[in-house]
This record gives structure tokens, C-alpha cells and sequence, in this order.
């Protein structure tokens, strides 16, 4: 029942491949300013790698939680038929997030590993790993805050701020190796953090040491998506629809 | 998710004891205070009731659409969703696509579905447009024709056969009261001739409670005097 729901909302998303147009224009233009800006890097790595590496995650982030919020009542009319259930939403919804931004990704790669900005990925097992814990980690959140947003609407509006919030807690723009060990160690409490190291480290290899810690990680998603997995049933029961 | 789905052989459609809440602002707004009734197979069971009584929301229920506060709804057919002017199609989607969408989920073949829901929607190439624009009519038509399709065994209707013009409205009657005598169905209407000519027996909500009579003619004359 998922895959024909991914198929069906896949058939809606058609304009969706421009998702991966953006992220990559973005990268680029972000890495070109940086590179003018800043002087060059001598640790070994492209700037635009960097960016583009960390960016794409991001938007994956932003789109998977952004449309989290009132998920329900937005494919309100597809309730009417039992076999929908409402975490199929917020799973196709992820699942088509990541497929895109994984497109994306790969799409970025190639194309900047063409002009020489982005590196073969040393270690893809690293790089793979990496992407499912982020993957993992937004999915828990999304299952998370799909009830919180039908039961308050002041978490409703707060949901696009939160998602900026993140951002210095998600290893986007810099890596955990160039905080101080106590700050590091704090920021091992975000998910993100972990799978945007392992991904950096599954990218570049041995020019950066990563900082990552998976029970941690796994743990904090878990709980997530348990705590969001009750909360859905609840709002369930109390959803109406127009 | 509910007590009950099984969507294979044929039997009944119970509600017991069913109360529904809405949440209206601080306080509660109590729709249906213990709902007790039955389905039979073949029943054509008239919904009565003023603007607000709860007709919808029953239906609503009983399609399993929304949970009951309390209470539970034992599905023992299969039961097509609540065909009404809203809810069970995608608007930005065309109708052939929400054909598609229904007929995979409900696990029908496409192509008899879609020569179905040709024929009986008359729409032609308006069904290639999306739904959001339709007129409620056409909508109307769109949902009967896929649901016919499906062959449920009861059908939930919300008034919708009233918006359609008169050639739908003899397909409609067509459909159920002609070929399909064997299913159930249960109407919320403001129709009362429909109601006298069509249903076996009627149920008429007041302030949260329904009340079954086996006599329509009663139901309706109790009806008028609300």
C-alpha cells in the first residue's frame, strides 16, 4: 500500500526533479562567493564539496519536517479511504524527500566531480551510513511533530523557525573536529551531527576525523519516533476533517 | 487502527453505543451520545435529521473517516468511503488519476474502471482535468462511478445525490434501486420522497441520540414535527 502511494504522490511530484536543480545552484553559488572570500583552503578540500555535501542534507531536512506540519489535514480527503493510514503520509513524504535529495546528491556529484570540485566518495559504506542516520533522525522528527502541529498551531508556526534553528546543530557548515571538545561533545546529542560527520568522513576520507557517535545517535531517533508514533495514534482518533 | 476492517463476506455494519466530541474551542460540543443501531445486508436505511444533528458525522464514523470518542463500530461488510461533496479525492489530481488511485488501493483493474467510470460519469475530456475544478455535480458523478466500480457491499451516501441533475439522478437510482437490490445503503437525506420511496427503514437523529424505525412513514412524520 506505501509503494502505491510513493508512485501516486510520485506521479503528483513530476516538477519535484527541479528539487535538485535548487540545492545544486545554491552550492554553487555559495561555494564560488566562499572561494573568492576566503582564503584557500589548505586542508585539501573544495569548498563547493563542502557546501554542496552539507547543504543538500539540509534541504532534505527542511523539506521533510517544513511539510510535516498539518500533514494530516492536508491529505485530509485520502482518510476517507481505510486502508491510508496516517504514517504513510509522513513516510511517503520523507521517502520522497530523501529520494530526492539522494538524486541530488549523486546528480551534484557528478556533475562537480566533472569540473573537479568534488571528490570520488572515499569510504561509501561511511557515506551510505551517514545519509540513513540523517535519514533515520528526520523521519523520527517528521513522525514527531505531524501530531504536535495538529494539536497547537503556535507549534505549527514554530515549525519552519525550528528547522532554521537546527541549522548550527546540524553539521552543515562546519565540522565537529574544529569545535572545542566541550561543545563537541554537547553537539554528539544531535543526530544530525553524527550523520553529517560520518557522511563528510565517507566523502573525504582521511582529510577530516570525524566525531560521530551512533548509540547516541540511534537512541535519540528512536525515542523520537516511538514518542511521535503514540502521539499519532492519539491525534488519530481526536482528527477531523473537514 | 479500528476495531474492525474486514472488508470480505457478507454480514452486518453495528455501531454501538458510539459518542462523538468535537472540540469547540473551551468547550465541548457533544454530537452523537450513544449511537445504537444496525445494518443489515440490503437495508436501505433513510438518515434523517435537521442541519447539524449529526448525519455527516455518523457517516463519517461508520466510514471509518473518524474515530468515535468512545463506543465501537463493527464492520462486518465492505463499505465504500462517505460519498459526499467533499473527501476522497485528490484535487490536484485529474479524475483519470484519482480512478487510478482508487482502483489500486482498493485493488481493482484500471481499465475496467476507467471504462466505468466513462460511461456512467459522461464526463469525456473533462476527466483529464483536476478535480479541484470540478463542479460539485461533477464531482458527485466522479465519486459515484468509482464507488459503483468498487462494488461495496453498503454504501454510505451524504446527500450528494441531490445535487446532480436529473439524468444522474435517474442513474443513481438506476444503479442502487435497480441492479444492485442486494446491497446496503444508507442515505442521509433531506429528500423525503427519496427517503418514502427508496428506504425500508430510517433513523432520525436528535440532540446526539438516533432513533430506528421500522416504519419510514413514522420516521418522516416525526421528522417534520422537529
Amino acid at each position: 500500500m506505501v509503494r502505491e502511494l510513493i508512485t501516486r504522490f510520485g506521479r503528483e511530484n513530476i516538477g519535484f526533479l527541479w528539487i535538485m536543480a535548487e540545492p545544486l545552484l545554491f552550492a554553487g553559488l555559495v561555494g564560488i562567493v566562499w572561494t573568492f572570500l576566503r582564503a584557500p583552503d589548505d586542508s585539501g578540500i573544495s569548498v563547493i564539496a563542502f557546501v554542496a555535501s552539507g547543504y543538500i542534507p539540509l534541504t532534505f531536512l527542511r523539506q521533510s519536517i517544513g511539510r510535516s506540519a498539518k500533514i494530516f489535514q492536508t491529505n485530509g480527503s485520502l482518510l476517507y479511504h481505510r486502508q491510508v493510514k496516517v504514517l504513510d503520509f509522513i513516510f511517503v513524504r520523507v521517502t520522497i524527500e530523501a529520494i530526492g535529495a539522494t538524486m541530488a546528491y549523486i546528480f551534484a556529484g557528478i556533475v562537480l566531480g566533472f569540473l573537479g570540485f568534488f571528490p570520488f566518495p572515499a569510504d561509501i559504506s561511511a557515506l551510505v551510513g551517514g545519509w540513513a542516520i540523517y535519514i533515520f533522525f528526520v523521519l523520527s522528527v517528521a513522525t514527531l511533530l505531524a501530531p504536535f502541529s495538529e494539536m497547537s498551531e503556535a507549534i505549527e508556526k514554530l515549525i519552519p523557525i525550528t528547522v532554521y534553528i537546527a541549522i548550527p546543530f546540524s553539521g552543515v557548515f562546519n565540522f565537529a573536529a574544529w569545535l572545542p571538545p566541550n561543545i563537541r561533545e554537547a553537539m554528539m546529542w544531535s543526530p544530525l551531527v553524527s550523520g553529517m560527520e560520518l557522511m563528510r568522513y565517507g566523502l573525504f576520507g582521511d582529510l577530516v576525523t570525524p566525531y560521530y557517535d551512533l548509540p547516541k545517535a540511534l537512541g535519540i531517533s528512536i525515542v523520537c519516533l516511538l514518542v511521535g508514533l503514540v502521539l499519532c495514534r492519539r491525534v488519530r482518533r481526536t482528527l477531523a476533517l473537514a | 487502527m479500528s476495531p474492525s476492517t474486514s472488508n470480505s463476506g457478507s454480514g452486518m455494519i453495528h455501531c454501538r453505543n458510539v459518542h462523538k466530541t468535537y472540540r469547540a474551542g473551551k468547550t465541548d460540543k457533544i454530537v452523537l451520545d450513544g449511537v445504537d443501531f444496525s445494518i443489515n445486508p440490503r437495508d436501505r436505511i433513510g438518515l434523517l435529521g435537521r442541519n447539524g444533528a449529526g448525519k455527516s458525522t455518523l457517516i463519517r464514523l461508520i466510514g471509518g473517516v473518524e474515530m468515535p470518542t468512545s463506543g465501537k463500530i463493527i464492520r462486518r461488510m465492505s463499505c465504500s468511503w462517505p460519498l459526499g461533496f467533499t473527501g476522497g479525492f485528490q484535487g490536484s489530481l485529474t479524475g483519470y488519476d484519482n480512478a487510478r488511485f482508487i482502483s489500486r488501493i482498493y485493488d481493482k483493474p484500471y481499465a475496467e474502471m476507467r471504462a466505468f467510470v466513462e460511461e456512467f460519469t459522461e464526463l469525456g475530456s473533462q476527466l483529464q482535468m483536476p478535480v479541484k475544478r470540478y463542479s460539485s455535480g461533477m464531482r458527485a458523478r466522479l465519486a459515484f462511478a468509482l464507488s459503483l466500480a468498487i462494488e461495496f457491499e453498503c454504501y454510505l451516501i451524504d446527500e450528494v445525490i441531490m445535487v446532480g441533475d436529473k439524468n444522474f439522478q435517474d442513474k443513481c437510482k438506476d444503479e442502487f434501486f435497480e441492479k444492485r437490490t442486494d446491497r446496503a445503503l444508507l442515505l442521509a437525506s433531506h429528500s423525503l420522497s427519496t427517503v418514502r420511496r427508496y428506504c425500508n427503514r430510517a433513523i432520525v437523529l436528535k440532540n446526539g441520540n438516533a432513533t430506528v424505525y421500522e416504519d419510514v412513514n413514522e420516521a418522516i412524520s416525526v421528522y417534520e414535527a422537529l
